[in-house]
């Protein structure tokens, strides 16, 4: 399965990467920001997304509305610092399925992950 | 939000509580737009705000280069305690380690090894301070331009009300520093969420 992991810091996607691949997902596309990740995306093959909130260039928001305009099935957790219940409601209303506040442990990734996936 | 509010939340089956538009664009509890978080890092004040925002700019910008050389360290180390463990594999396989003694010492370095690689993948993940105090200074300089910005507007217009006034203390509150300690609100709105959509 490829994941696609959309941050703007290089040390998020690293461990987002090294918990994936201590669950067994080493498939993986990596995005700086909103832009670049539809980027990656239009290169086919994603079937997770994993996606900040707050990145320069477009937003995780605008990129999880960007994406859904095009794809209403495809999994997408938001891993973000946003931590307000407006922001949760906003980011599940523009179609995120899961959240998770920074900072995660392995166990609450892997579960967010699997749910999507089960 | 509070546990009675999420209780509230779960129990109503109320909607949740919209962001006014209005103060949408307020100061007050909010993540900074990632218009504004590029702005912040691009455009240089003539004030010499700029000068502050680009130190801080610089000061994440080495941080996330050190912490990616701290990851590179213990990349290395995971990849040599899994070499290790190769090693002590194929030796349990040799005649020689076949007797009792033997074999609880290579247990016991195999348990050793194990947990040094659990510390390992825990300083990893420990690591997610940096993106953290990245963001919270981030808000700190978004805000700090506000305040400035207000106080110049202030001189210029006269007096403005206290809701118009810039808050940081909420926003840099909401951002945790223990891993998972909003885990349980995030899932409690999420769930409210689900059930209110189903409802």
């Amino acid at each position: 399965m490829k994941i696609l992991i959309v941050d703007d810091s290089s040390t998020m996607r690293r461990i987002i990467i090294n918990t994936l691949s201590r669950i067994g997902y080493t498939d993986v596309v990596e995005g700086e920001n909103g832009k670049s990740g539809l980027e990656k995306l239009g290169q086919g093959g994603v079937e997770m997304i994993i996606t900040d909130w707050n990145m320069p260039e477009m937003d995780g928001l605008e990129f999880v509305k960007t994406v859904r305009g095009q794809n209403a099935a495809i999994p997408i957790l938001m891993v973000t610092t946003n931590a307000a219940k407006e922001d949760i409601v906003e980011a599940l209303q523009a179609g995120v399925n899961n959240y998770v506040v920074k900072p995660f442990t392995p166990e609450t990734l892997k579960e967010k992950i699997e749910s999507l996936l089960g | 939000m509070d546990q009675s509010e999420i209780d509230a939340l779960l129990a109503g089956g109320g909607k949740p509580p919209k962001k006014p538009k209005a103060a949408a664009k307020a100061p007050v509890a909010e993540p900074m737009p990632a218009a504004s978080a590029a702005s912040v890092q691009a455009e240089p004040h003539k004030d010499g705000s700029g000068h502050v925002i680009s130190e801080l700019d610089t000061v994440t910008s080495v941080t996330e280069r050190e912490s990616n050389k701290v990851m590179d360290q213990l990349d290395q180390i995971s990849q040599l305690v899994a070499r290790q463990q190769q090693l002590v594999t194929d030796m349990m396989r040799h005649e020689g380690a076949q007797s009792p003694g033997a074999q609880k010492a290579i247990h016991e370095v195999m348990s050793a090894s194990k947990e040094i690689q659990d510390k390992v993948f825990e300083a990893m993940d420990l690591m997610q301070f940096q993106d953290i105090t990245r963001q919270k200074l981030e808000r700190i300089v978004h805000h700090l331009r506000q305040i400035h910005d207000y106080i110049v507007d202030l001189l210029g217009t006269g007096l403005k009300s206290d809701q118009e006034r810039p808050s940081i203390s909420h926003t840099i509150a909401q951002t945790g520093t223990t891993p998972d300690e909003n885990k349980a609100h995030a899932d409690a709105v999420i769930e409210a969420f689900k059930s209110q959509k189903k409802g």
